[in-house]
C-alpha cells in the first residue's frame, strides 16, 4: 500500500557512513563493504560526472557454497498478485525485487548506489545523460539473453504500461536508447538526483521483452532465484536460478511462508516450521527467543518512520498551537518502551538513523503542562479528535498509550479500526480523518510527505517546498544536504505530525542462519545472501 | 466458534426450580452486575496505564487480576468488557426477536402454502451463519461493533422464526383459540390476545440461547479484528492481544477466556433451565 | 416415492438462486471495486474507465446473469485485485477445508457418542450430572480458545506436534495428519460437546420407549438393550443435527484456519474480505451457501426416505 513517490536524493546516499546499527546476539552480514568512506563517495555520485564500477557480484557478504539446503522464512503480508507493475503492495517487491528481478544499479548496505546488471555507469557533467555499460553474460530465466534492448523496453514500459503511482519516477526520462547490445543511454529532461535512486527501486526492475505476458503469475527476471510455486494463501517457493550470472545462492530452495497471525509465525519458529521471522510484530514476545544458543535476534534499522499523522487541514489541527500541544503531550520514550518494547530509535523530524543528516532534534520534549497551556490559548480545552487505526501491530500497540496521554491533557480521542482499503479511501484520498498512526516505510520520502500540500497530511509550507526542489537540482552532495537539513528542521518546528519512533528491522532467526541483511534500506528482502551453517 | 442452531429438549417432567436455572442466573447476574457497576466505578481508570507494571500478576500494585501487556488493569477492562458483551448481545438478540417473532407468529397462523414459503425462505437465511454475515458486511463496509451486532442479529432471526412458528401452531390448535376463531375473532386480535402471551416463554428461552451464541460470535469477531476497536474493551480482543504473551504471562489470556466461557455457560444453563420449566406442548416435539 | 425428491430438488435449486442473488445484491457496491483495484494510483477518470471496463456500470440484473452464466460452469471470473481466475484456487481451498471439517466431525463423534450415551444412562445420578456439566462447559469454550491452549501445550511446550502449517495429504500422509491433529481436535472437542447433548437427549427419548422397557424386562442390561435396539433410532435426530451444524463448522473454520495458517476457504474468505476483493468474497460465500443448502437437501431427502410419515407429510 502507500504508493508514494520516493522523493529520493540519490547522491546524498553516497556520503552514508553508517554501518550496521545495533546488531545483537550472533548477528549476521560481515561488513565487507569497503566503499563507505566519504572519499570514495564521488565514484557513485553520478551527477558529479564520476564513473562507478563495482565488484563482479553483489553478494559480497556471502561466501557460503551453494548446497542443497532448504529454508523457510516467515512473512506477514502475502502478495496480492506477483505483478508490481500493476498493483501496489510492499509484499510483491519484498518477495521479488533482487531475488527474481534485478535492477541496473542497487543500494549497498551503506546506502551507496553500486552497479548490478550494469557493469558501470557514467553521467554527463550537466546531469542529463547517463550511460550504462551492461553485463554481457546475463540471461533471463526463460532463456533469453539480457541486452540493452530489454533495458530500453523495461524503462519505456514503466511510462506506457505501469499503473502504480511510483511510475512517476520515470517521468523525467526523455529517451532511453540501446547504443549497442551492452550499452544503454538515458537522457533526462532535467537533472534529477532522485532518478538514479529510483532506478534501484522496483521501477528500475529489468524485464525480458518476451517475458511479460503473465507477470501476475509467472515473473521472469535475471535474479538469483526463480519462482517455482505460489501456493496461494500459504507460501511462495523459490528455486535457485542455475543459470545465474553471479555467485549462486547458497540455499537451493527458499520458501516464503505467509502468516496472517503474528503469533502463529512465532510459534512456527519455536517449533521448527520456519527458520526466520522476517518482521517481529510483537516485540513483547521476543523473550521467548532469549536462548542465544538456539536463536538470534537481529535489531537493525529500516527507513520507516512511525507517525501520528495529523490532518493539518481540519480547523483545530490547522492551528500550530494545537499541533504543538499534541507534540508536547506525548511522552515518546514511554510510548516506544510500552508499545514496542523499546526497540527502535526516537526521532524528532522525518529522518531515519541511517540518513546522513540524522540529528538528535527534539523540539517538543514531553511537557503536559505546556500542552494544556497551549490548548487553552488556542481555545481548544475541550477537543475531541478521531483516530483511524490501520490493521498493523504498531498502530494497535501505540494507540492505547497515545489515547491515554492525550486524555491527560484534555483531548478526547475516538479510535476506530479501518482496513487498508478504507484507510486509503478516507485518510489518504478523501482527507477525512483527524489522526492516524502509520509507518512511512519508503526511504527518503520527506518530499513526498511534506513537499506536496495535497498529500494526505495537508502540510503546506512554500519555503520547505522550495528547499526540496533546490535540493533535487543541486549539483553537489553538500549543497543538497544543507537544503535538506534546513527543510527538515523547519518541518520539525511546524509539527505537522508527531514522529513516534524510527521503525526497527527486528528479525528473529535460528542461530545457524547467516547472512540476513540487518539494515533494511530498500523494499526488497534479499534471499541470496542467506546461508545456513 | 460453534453455534447451536437448535438446542435439544431437556427433560420435561421436572417442575421444581432446577439447579440449572440457579447456576445460570447467578452467572448471568454476576456479569450484569459487573457491567452495571462499571458505569459508576472500576478499580482503575480505563485510560490509566501502569507503565512500570506491565503484564503483572494478580495483586501487583493494587491490580486485582494483574495488568495486560500495555499496563492496563485487567479487572477494570473485564468489567467494561462485560458491558460490551451484554450490549452487543442485547442489540443482536433484540434484532432477532423483533424481526423473528412476528414472522414466526405469522408463519404459524397463515395457510400452509404461505407458511411453507416463509419457512423455505427462512431455510435460505439459515445457510448464513453470523460469522459469514459479519465477513460479508466487513467486506463491504469494514468491520465494526455495528456490523458485528447486525450480523449476529440477522443470523439469529431464522432460529426465532422456527421456534415461534412451532409454538404458534401449537397454540392455534388449542380448543379455546379455535373457539375464538369460530366466534369471529380476527387474525391480528388472536395473535395479540392468545398467541403472543403463550409464546412469550418461548421467546425468552430462545433469546437466552441466542444470547449465548451472540457472545461466542462477538468474541470470535473481535478475535479476528472485526469487532470492537482498541479503546473499547472486549473479551475477545483482550484474548487476542494476550496471545503474544501466552508463554510468559498466560494469566492475561486466562481471565478473558474464562469470562467468555462463563458468560456462555450462564446463558446456556439459564436457557436450558427455563426450557425445562416451560409447557412441553409448546416445544412442539 | 420420486415426487418428493424431485420437489425437494426444485426447492434446493430455487433456494440456491435466491441465495446467490441475495449475496450478489448485498455485495454490490457500484464502482468501488474499480477504486480498490487501482489503490492509491486511482484517479476519478481512471476509476470510471476501469469501472466501465469491468462492466460494473451495467444494471445489477445484467451483471448477475453474466456472473451466473460463468458460475454454473465453475468460472467465477477473474479477481480484479489478484488478476487471477478465482475458480481454480477456490477448489483447492475447499478441499483443504473439507479435510478439516471432516476430520473434526470424526473427532466430535468420537467424543459425543460415548459421552452422550454415558450421561444418558447415568441420568439423575452424580456421574450423569458431572458428564452433562462437562459437555455444558465444552459448549461454552470458544474453539479459538481451545486452539490457542492446545498449541501452547502440545506444540510449543511439549514439541510433539507442529504448531501450524499444512501439508498436502497425497505428498506426505503422516505429515498431513501431524499438522491436522491439533486443528481437528480444536474444532472437534467443542463440536463434540454440542453433539453430546443431542446424543444424550436422543438416547433418553429411546430409553423411555416401550420396546426398550420390554427388552430390559427380558433381562438385557440397559447398555445391551440400547445398543441392540435403540441406537439406530437415536442416530436419526443426531445425524440431522450434524447436517445442520456442518454449515456452522464450515464457516467457524475461519478462525481455526487463521490460527493454524491452513490455506482453506475460510482463510481465503477472511483474506479476500480484508482486501475488499468483493468478487472473490462473493464466489466463496456462494460456494459455502451452496454447500449448506446441499447438506440440508440431502438431509431432507434421506429423512423423507427413511421416515414414511415425513414422506407423506411432505407430499401433502
Amino acid at each position: 500500500m502507500r504508493g508514494k513517490r520516493s522523493g529520493a536524493f540519490t547522491a546524498l546516499l553516497t556520503v552514508l557512513t553508517v554501518g550496521l546499527v545495533g546488531c545483537s546476539a550472533g548477528s549476521t552480514s560481515t561488513p565487507s563493504t569497503s566503499t563507505s568512506s566519504p572519499s570514495t563517495a564521488a565514484s557513485g555520485s553520478a551527477t558529479d560526472g564520476g564513473t562507478s564500477s563495482g565488484p563482479p557480484t553483489s553478494q559480497a557478504s556471502t561466501s557460503a557454497p551453494a548446497g542443497d539446503g532448504t529454508m523457510a522464512i516467515g512473512f506477514v503480508l502475502e502478495p496480492i498478485s506477483l505483478d508490481f507493475t500493476q498493483t501496489d503492495g510492499a509484499a510483491i517487491t519484498q518477495a521479488l525485487l533482487l531475488n527474481v528481478y534485478e535492477t541496473l544499479v542497487k543500494q549497498d548496505q551503506d546506502g551507496q548506489i553500486v552497479p548490478l546488471l550494469a557493469k558501470s555507469f557514467t553521467a554527463s557533467p550537466d546531469g542529463l545523460t547517463y550511460t550504462f555499460q551492461l553485463r554481457p553474460d546475463v540471461m533471463f530465466s526463460d532463456g533469453s539473453p539480457f541486452t540493452a534492448e530489454d533495458a530500453v523496453f523495461s524503462i519505456d514500459r514503466v511510462k506506457s504500461d505501469w499503473k502504480p503511482s511510483v511510475k512517476a519516477g520515470m517521468d523525467v526520462v526523455s529517451s532511453a536508447t540501446a547504443t549497442s547490445p551492452t550499452e544503454l543511454t538515458v537522457v533526462l529532461s532535467a537533472p534529477s538526483r532522485s532518478w538514479l535512486f529510483n532506478m534501484t527501486t522496483r521501477i528500475g526492475a529489468m524485464f525480458s521483452r518476451t517475458g511479460v505476458a503473465d507477470l501476475a503469475n509467472t515473473p521472469i527476471g535475471t535474479g538469483p532465484y526463480t519462482l517455482q510455486a505460489w501456493n496461494k494463501g500459504d507460501s511462495i517457493v523459490m528455486e535457485r536460478n542455475t543459470t545465474y550470472w553471479g555467485d549462486p545462492a547458497p540455499i537451493k530452495t527458499m520458501t516464503l511462508k505467509y502468516f496472517a497471525d503474528p503469533n502463529a509465525m512465532n510459534n512456527a519458529l519455536l517449533t521448527g516450521g520456519i527458520q526466520v521471522v522476517s518482521t517481529v510484530q510483537t516485540p513483547e514476545a521476543l523473550s521467548q527467543f532469549s536462548d542465544t544458543a538456539k536463536y538470534q535476534v537481529i535489531d537493525g534499522s529500516t527507513t520507516g518512520e512511525v507517525l501520528l499523522s495529523m490532518n493539518d487541514r481540519t480547523p483545530a489541527l490547522a492551528d500550530l498551537r494545537v499541533r504543538q500541544a499534541i507534540s508536547y503531550a506525548l511522552d515518546r520514550k514511554t510510548i516506544l518502551d510500552a508499545a514496542w518494547s523499546g526497540y527502535g530509535t526516537l526521532i524528532g523530524t522525518h529522518e531515519a538513523p541511517t540518513d546522513p543528516w540524522f540529528a538528535d532534534v527534539d523540539k517538543y520534549p514531553y511537557d503536559p503542562e505546556k500542552a494544556k497551556a497551549l490548548l487553552a490559548e488556542a481555545g481548544q480545552s475541550d477537543l475531541t479528535l478521531r483516530l483511524a487505526l490501520p490493521p498493523v501491530g504498531y498502530a494497535a500497540a501505540a494507540a492505547p498509550i497515545v489515547i491515554s496521554q492525550l486524555a491527560a491533557v484534555g483531548i478526547t480521542v475516538q479510535d476506530s479500526d479501518v482496513d487498508f482499503a478504507t484507510w486509503i479511501k478516507s485518510v489518504f484520498t478523501d482527507h477525512d480523518f483527524d489522526l492516524t498512526i502509520i509507518n512511512h516505510v519508503e526511504p527518503r520520502d520527506a518530499p513526498t510527505l511534506f513537499g506536496n500540500p495535497d498529500y494526505y497530511i495537508g502540510y503546506d509550507n512554500a519555503a520547505v517546498r522550495d528547499l526540496f526542489a533546490q535540493a533535487d537540482r543541486a549539483t553537489t552532495d553538500a549543497a543538497a544536504n544543507t537544503d535538506y537539513q534546513q527543510a527538515l528542521d523547519q518541518i520539525a518546528t511546524d509539527a505537522p505530525v508527531v514522529w513516534l519512533w524510527s521503525f526497527p528491522n527486528l528479525i528473529v532467526a535460528d542461530a545457524q542462519v547467516q547472512g540476513i541483511v540487518a539494515n533494511q534500506i530498500s523494499a526488497a528482502f534479499e534471499l541470496a545472501t542467506i546461508s545456513q551453517s | 466458534m460453534t453455534e447451536l442452531l437448535s438446542t435439544p429438549p431437556g427433560r420435561r417432567s421436572d417442575r421444581r426450580v432446577s439447579p440449572l436455572i440457579v447456576v445460570g442466573a447467578v452467572l448471568v447476574g454476576f456479569i450484569a452486575l459487573a457491567a452495571v457497576v462499571s458505569f459508576f466505578w472500576t478499580p482503575f481508570d480505563l485510560l490509566y496505564l501502569d507503565y512500570q507494571h506491565r503484564s503483572a500478576g494478580p495483586g501487583v500494585n493494587g491490580h486485582w487480576l494483574g495488568t495486560d501487556l500495555r499496563g492496563r488493569d485487567i479487572a477494570s477492562r473485564l468489567m467494561v468488557g462485560a458491558r460490551t458483551t451484554l450490549y452487543v448481545g442485547i442489540v443482536a438478540v433484540g434484532i432477532a426477536a423483533l424481526v423473528g417473532t412476528p414472522i414466526g407468529i405469522l408463519a404459524g397462523m397463515v395457510r400452509p402454502g404461505i407458511s411453507e414459503f416463509v419457512m423455505r425462505t427462512n431455510d435460505i437465511l439459515l445457510a448464513f451463519p453470523a460469522l459469514l454475515v459479519a465477513i460479508i458486511l466487513a467486506a463491504k463496509y469494514g468491520g465494526s461493533v455495528t456490523t458485528a451486532m447486525v450480523a449476529i442479529g440477522v443470523a439469529s432471526v431464522p432460529g426465532f422464526v422456527r421456534v415461534i412458528r412451532a409454538g404458534t401452531m401449537q397454540v392455534m390448535s388449542t380448543d379455546y383459540v379455535r373457539a375464538a376463531r369460530v366466534a369471529g375473532r380476527s387474525g391480528p386480535a388472536t395473535a395479540v390476545r392468545h398467541v403472543l402471551p403463550n409464546v412469550s416463554g418461548l421467546i425468552i428461552v430462545q433469546a437466552s440461547s441466542a444470547y449465548a451464541i451472540a457472545i461466542l460470535a462477538e468474541a470470535g469477531l473481535s478475535f479476528l479484528g472485526l469487532g470492537a476497536p482498541a479503546s473499547v474493551p472486549s473479551w475477545g480482543r483482550m484474548l487476542a492481544e494476550a496471545q503474544s504473551q501466552l508463554t510468559t504471562a498466560p494469566l492475561t489470556a486466562v481471565w478473558p477466556g474464562s469470562a467468555i466461557a462463563l458468560a456462555v455457560l450462564g446463558f446456556n444453563l439459564l436457557g436450558d433451565g427455563l426450557r425445562d420449566r416451560l409447557d412441553p406442548r409448546l416445544l412442539g416435539r | 416415492m420420486l415426487w418428493p425428491v424431485v420437489r425437494r430438488a426444485l426447492i434446493f435449486l430455487v433456494s440456491t438462486l435466491v441465495a446467490s442473488l441475495l449475496v450478489f445484491w448485498v455485495l454490490d457496491n457500484g464502482c468501488e471495486p474499480a477504486r480498490v483495484a487501482l489503490g492509491t494510483g486511482g484517479t476519478p477518470a481512471g476509476v470510471q474507465a476501469l469501472c466501465a471496463q469491468m462492466g460494473l456500470d451495467r444494471s445489477l440484473v445484467v451483471q448477475y446473469l453474466n456472473w451466473l452464466g460463468g458460475a454454473v460452469r465453475g468460472d467465477f471470473g477473474t479477481s480484479y485485485v489478484t488478476r487471477a481466475p478465482i475458480g481454480p484456487g477456490l477448489l483447492d481451498q475447499l478441499t483443504v477445508t473439507l479435510w478439516l471439517v471432516f476430520g473434526s466431525m470424526v473427532v466430535a463423534l468420537l467424543i459425543a457418542v460415548p459421552l452422550g450415551m454415558a450421561s444418558a444412562l447415568r441420568n439423575g445420578r452424580p456421574t450423569g450430572y458431572l458428564l452433562s456439566g462437562l459437555s455444558q462447559v465444552g459448549v461454552a469454550v470458544p474453539a479459538f480458545l481451545a486452539a490457542i491452549l492446545l498449541v501452547l501445550v502440545f506444540a510449543v511446550n511439549l514439541g510433539w506436534l507442529p504448531a501450524n502449517g499444512y501439508v498436502v495429504p497425497a505428498a506426505d500422509p503422516l505429515g498431513f495428519v501431524a499438522h491436522m491433529l491439533l486443528p481437528w481436535v480444536s474444532l472437534g472437542v467443542v463440536q463434540g460437546a454440542v453433539l453430546a447433548r443431542f446424543v444424550r437427549s436422543a438416547v433418553l427419548d429411546e430409553l423411555g420407549q416401550d420396546y426398550l422397557r420390554t427388552a430390559r424386562s427380558k433381562g438385557l442390561t440397559p447398555v445391551r438393550a440400547l445398543i441392540r435396539h435403540g441406537l439406530r433410532n437415536a442416530a436419526i435426530p443426531v445425524l440431522t443435527v450434524i447436517g445442520v451444524n456442518l454449515v456452522t463448522v464450515l464457516v467457524g473454520a475461519v478462525i481455526i484456519e487463521r490460527i493454524f495458517t491452513i490455506p482453506g476457504i475460510g482463510n481465503g474468505l477472511a483474506y479476500a474480505a480484508d482486501r475488499r476483493d468483493l468478487l472473490t468474497v462473493q464466489a466463496i460465500v456462494v460456494t459455502l451457501v451452496l454447500i449448506a443448502l446441499l447438506i440440508s437437501f440431502v438431509v431432507d431427502v434421506t429423512y423423507s426416505v427413511i421416515d414414511p410419515r415425513l414422506r407423506t407429510r411432505a407430499a401433502s
